[in-house]
């Protein structure tokens, strides 16, 4: 039952290349699974991953604004690129729906049906998110850091958390 | 060798072991599945149950508590080397002990990440959310979003490893794991029973704190 040195060094190597395999596919086993749960036939509309991407950018322009609200003296070198980068990519957004691509349609996306079943409610949406990033831009071109804190809360609320509520996956 | 059936593992070690194997795939499948209500919820009962067997590392049965199991290196390294007597210690061995530490802190450590994660204009938000600023909170989330690998990769070392046990060593470890009894030298004892009184206020010390993390962990700050 002696345990052999030889036996050891090949559990322990094994392991520890089966962890590092593990790892160091962490990214694509991610890309992976997305892949998997997209079950139409034929390719993922690109405006899914465009949409994605635009949303991602869009956070983190306003997260920019934000830290920057977090700190003793906020930059508006930061600040006002960032709500104009806002405004130009909510305007986009009308374009990155197209019929079909939905959650409920199979795609990796959390975009739900009720969007092309209520296509004025979320061009309203948008429009609204677009107006609020509107009110923004003019409180960073005051150069007043709590006009710009006043306009997070109406960004943050009336635009992004309004739509996501009625239009996005959202169970919390 | 003479062996007989001894108990091994105490029931609060084998409730909280399963308790994480079917956990880890649910806190997987719910945020898959955008179903953040679950994850959390799930998440506070993962977090209890970590600090849990964290307390009864220390004031549970022998088997259970660190200090009976949790070796140096060197102690590893002889290990490793070979000719360590399975048959006449029960519990962890020294290589066992670092899986059993490398586990719960990567889950505490994953779970820790989960509680801080989320934006309050973007979807759910950990109840410790508030408590820093948006760029710390955007930075673990997006570590949590790769972290659960880490967790995985260990599992699936775990799993290997006790696989190989059976494989290469006729070791089954598994059976002790869900009945508690295992075939040991005549000269191992058995492991105490775990203390009821003891593993309920272990609980309840646990499950408080995860419910006033829930809360947001009021009057830290």
């Amino acid at each position: 039952m002696a345990r052999t040195p030889s036996l050891s060094v090949f559990a322990a190597v094994s392991a520890f290349a089966l962890l590092a395999a593990c790892s160091g596919g962490a990214g694509n086993g991610a890309e992976e699974t997305a892949e998997e749960t997209a079950a139409p036939a034929g390719d993922a509309p690109a405006e899914i991953k465009q949409r994605q991407d635009n949303f991602e950018a869009i956070g983190d322009s306003f997260k920019a604004i934000r830290e920057q609200l977090e700190t003793d003296a906020p930059d508006f070198a930061v600040i006002t690129p960032a709500a104009a980068d806002i405004n130009e990519r909510l305007k986009r957004l009308p374009d990155l729906f197209p019929a079909g691509s939905s959650m409920e349609a199979g795609y990796d996306t959390e975009a739900l049906a009720v969007i092309w079943e209520d296509p004025e409610g979320f061009a309203k949406a948008i429009e609204n998110g677009i107006a609020a990033s509107e009110d923004m831009m003019a409180a960073a071109a005051t150069g007043d850091p709590e006009a710009v804190r006043g306009q997070v809360g109406n960004l943050g609320k009336n635009g992004c958390k309004a739509c996501h509520d009625k239009y996005r996956v959202d169970d919390d | 060798m003479t062996t007989h059936a001894v108990r091994i593992w105490d029931w609060p070690v084998r409730l909280t072991h399963w308790s994480f194997a079917l956990l880890l795939p649910a806190m997987y499948i719910t945020a898959e599945n955008s179903e953040w209500g679950w994850h959390m919820r799930l998440g506070h009962v993962l977090l209890t149950l970590i600090i849990f067997r964290v307390i009864w590392g220390l004031i549970g049965t022998d088997t259970a508590r660190f200090s009976s199991f949790v070796k140096g290196p060197v102690a590893l390294l002889t290990y490793l080397r070979g000719g360590y007597p399975h048959k006449e210690h029960k519990g962890h061995n020294p290589l066992g002990a670092f899986a059993v530490l490398a586990l719960l802190g990567l889950m505490l450590a994953q779970v820790s990440m989960g509680l801080f994660a989320g934006d309050p204009y973007d979807g759910a938000t950990g109840p410790l959310n508030p408590l820093v600023g948006v760029g710390t909170a955007d930075f673990l989330t997006e570590t949590h979003e790769w972290f659960f690998w880490v967790v995985f990769g260990m599992v699936g070392l775990h799993i290997t490893t006790v696989g190989l046990y059976g494989a290469f060593q006729a070791q089954n470890l598994i059976g002790p794991m869900i009945a508690g009894k295992g075939e040991k030298a005549l000269s191992v004892e058995d492991n105490p029973p775990a203390p009821w009184g003891r593993a309920l206020g272990a609980l309840a010390v646990s499950g408080g704190i995860a419910f006033w993390v829930y809360l947001g962990a009021p009057l830290l700050t």
